[in-house]
């Protein structure tokens, strides 16, 4: 019988097939990984099955066939070119995103020593098999010192690295036309892989760390681990541990309104600092990343993507929030110039509406001090919802400014965590106390 | 094909040998342990007889006795590596809770774990092995006890997870199919220039995840 290619006819096991042979070579592809794990996660694989068998998911397969798969795949800032895929399936792949395939304890075991050279039983006074937190592509197992320091042990999935190579030289073969017409810019592509490979190195991330650790220190209200450093390794990362819930959990607990409030207005005030006086943001705002403590404060945790901004961009950007609430020409002149950088191609017609509601949308998060609501209820998804929408027109124009890419991103983090927290935050005040009582002597 | 006979007998207590016996076996590991010295020193094929007797401080007629050739030298090597392997999956409680493709994967790390001190002599003997005529050979008659052992090794634990319902009856085919895997895998880690050898790891864990589309139904989707 012959098979149609992508037809119903085709038998099952070969349209699997096709799908396995997206891996390219040995190490296999990342997204690879994530349709492995797609089809074989225990309990999950039927309700798994079930999405697949839907119209919407059958249209990832045609995607992932066609090669454009990629693109919808790799990392949260590849999400926001979300207008080739329905809603459902990019829930579904924003789940699998930055998601490495969990690893057994002979694994977890096997790694470790495969990059620090001994097994963990033998380096730690205890070390617990069983992972306690899965991490962008790895897993944290907890341990204890032969000092008898609690500590968090990061182990990360083998060769991820060069699956994430192999990803992206599928994805480039699969945009050439793309990039030939200037859709899926060459300096987006690198930009993001940059991003997601350096994630892959534990000691960047523990470099990361440090300088977070040392230069949030005006912020009371946050805590970062320290590194043990004679126990780290480009692919095992040792941190202190950090007390505090993931914020879901904490959520759980049913805070008072007040507890979300202030936390709420703690997670913008650290996001502000960080970016309008270290120029550096920990650009992975996601819930399993706050660990919130009774007391409201706030631990940070996984430092692996961390996105330095050029000075350029951040006096933009506060050129742009002080002149925010004055409404003129120089407001749109200088979102332009943030969105698209200094070589955008002036197109009035498609980006005129863009600008004006995205002005629209920073003034309704950044209500006038001299309005009579500066109170924003994050509770209300229109925020979120509108800047999502935003993010993902704007990556539909051509030289999209990579720095733009990883703060929306960052900003959608936030406000998904605000929005999460249903938190009431006086916004306009969290910036202005900022402003006047931060020094600015942070800058690198 | 032949049927692989139940590993039971193996597994029972072995015989304590006589002090001859005891002896013999004494001289056989340190005529191995001389050799494997100087395989990774000068490598396998560069290593003469002489050098051995020499090193292990026996004269080269007793060597003969022992060993008759290099080939004698690596199946005895095989054989321990085997006897020790075995032991050491029967040693480790928590593992015999674990998934099957975590057993099997930490069956195939611990052998690579064992042989890594000896990484060139190994890549010698598979080459070795690849001669129809070599006592190497999986064809060979030689090493027709050793492979029987591993097989029936293997089919103990697949017919476990058979037992519980974890993979369909695969019968013989099972053991001889992770034995084939299990050789190709030791051929990859061998040339794997990757740090640690985590290109091993990463294919080993993906391939074995594999083993759980075999359970009944899941490869339709």
């Amino acid at each position: 019988m012959a098979v149609v290619k992508g037809e119903a006819s085709e038998p099952r096991f070969l349209r699997g097939f096709r799908i396995g042979k997206l891996g390219v070579g040995l190490t296999g592809s990342y997204i690879g990984y994530q349709l492995q794990n797609l089809f074989l996660d225990g309990g999950r694989r039927e309700e798994r099955r079930k999405l697949f068998q839907n119209k919407a998911a059958r249209k990832v397969r045609e995607e992932l066939q066609s090669l454009k798969g990629p693109v919808m795949k790799l990392g949260q800032a590849l999400s926001m070119q979300s207008h080739l895929l329905p809603e459902e399936v990019l829930t579904e792949l924003a789940n699998l995103q930055m998601r490495a395939p969990a690893m057994h304890p002979s694994l977890a075991r096997a790694q470790f020593k495969a990059s620090f050279g001994a097994f963990p039983e033998d380096v730690f006074r205890e070390f617990t098999a069983e992972p306690f937190a899965a991490a962008s592509l790895g897993q944290v197992h907890r341990a204890v010192t032969k000092a008898g320091e609690q500590v968090a042990v990061k182990i990360q999935y083998p060769a991820i690295r060069s699956a994430i190579e192999n990803d992206f030289k599928l994805l480039r073969s699969a945009t050439f036309l793309g990039r030939l017409t200037g859709h899926s810019p060459e300096a987006v592509i690198s930009e993001i892989e940059k991003g997601i490979l350096q994630e892959t190195d534990y000691l960047e991330e523990a470099k990361n760390i440090e300088f977070f650790r040392e230069r949030l220190k005006p912020l009371p209200y946050v805590r970062v681990p320290a590194v043990f450093r004679q126990f780290t390794t480009d692919r095992v990362l040792t941190m202190s541990h950090l007390d505090g819930e993931p914020l879901m959990e904490f959520l759980a607990g049913k805070p008072s309104q007040e507890l979300r409030n202030q936390v709420g207005a703690r997670l913008m005030g650290l996001f502000t600092y960080q970016k309008f006086t270290l120029y550096t943001l920990h650009a992975d705002p996601h819930p399993g990343n706050y660990l919130i403590d009774a007391g409201g404060t706030i631990g940070l945790v996984d430092f692996g993507c961390v996105k330095k901004f050029s000075p350029g961009f951040i006096q933009l950007c506060q050129s742009f929030s002080e002149q925010l609430w004055s409404c003129g020409e120089d407001q749109s002149r200088l979102l332009e110039q943030l969105m698209w950088g200094p070589e955008f191609v002036r197109k009035p017609r498609l980006t005129h509406k863009l600008l004006k509601d995205t002005i629209d949308l920073y003034q309704t998060i950044h209500p006038a001090p001299a309005s009579n609501h500066t109170v924003v209820d994050f509770g209300d998804g229109k925020v979120l919802e509108k800047l999502t929408r935003l993010s993902h027109d704007v990556m539909r124009n051509k030289l999209v400014n990579p720095d733009w890419i990883f703060s929306s991103r960052a900003e959608i983090g936030l406000y998904n965590v605000l929005h999460l927290l249903r938190a009431k935050i006086n916004t306009t005040a969290v910036w202005l106390d900022l402003k006047s009582a931060l020094p600015t002597a942070g800058r690198e | 094909m032949k049927k692989i006979a139940n590993d039971r007998k193996t597994r029972a207590a072995p015989k304590r040998p006589g002090k001859r016996a005891g002896n013999k076996e004494r001289t056989r590991r340190n005529i191995l342990r001389a050799a494997l010295e100087l395989f990774s020193r000068k490598g396998f094929f560069k290593t003469t007889t002489r050098q051995i007797s020499v090193k292990a401080k026996i004269a080269e007629g007793t060597l003969f006795n022992y060993f008759k050739t290099k080939d004698d030298l690596a199946l005895y090597f095989s054989e321990q590596e085997l006897a020790g392997l075995i032991e050491w999956y029967h040693d480790q409680k928590k593992l015999q809770k674990a998934s099957l493709p975590e057993k099997l994967f930490a069956i195939i790390h611990r052998h690579l774990e064992r042989i890594s001190p000896y990484e060139e002599f190994i890549g010698a003997v598979y080459l070795r092995a690849l001669q129809p005529v070599s006592k190497l050979s999986p064809l060979s008659l030689d090493s027709q006890e050793l492979n029987l052992r591993y097989l029936r090794f293997i089919q103990q634990i697949l017919r476990e997870a058979e037992e519980k319902g974890q993979i369909p009856k695969l019968g013989d085919f099972g053991a001889y199919a992770f034995g084939v895997f299990h050789i190709a895998m030791i051929s990859y880690w061998l040339q794997d220039g990757s740090p640690g050898k985590e290109n091993t790891l990463a294919l080993l864990d993906r391939s074995l995840k594999l083993t759980s589309a075999l359970k009944k139904g899941a490869w339709q989707w």
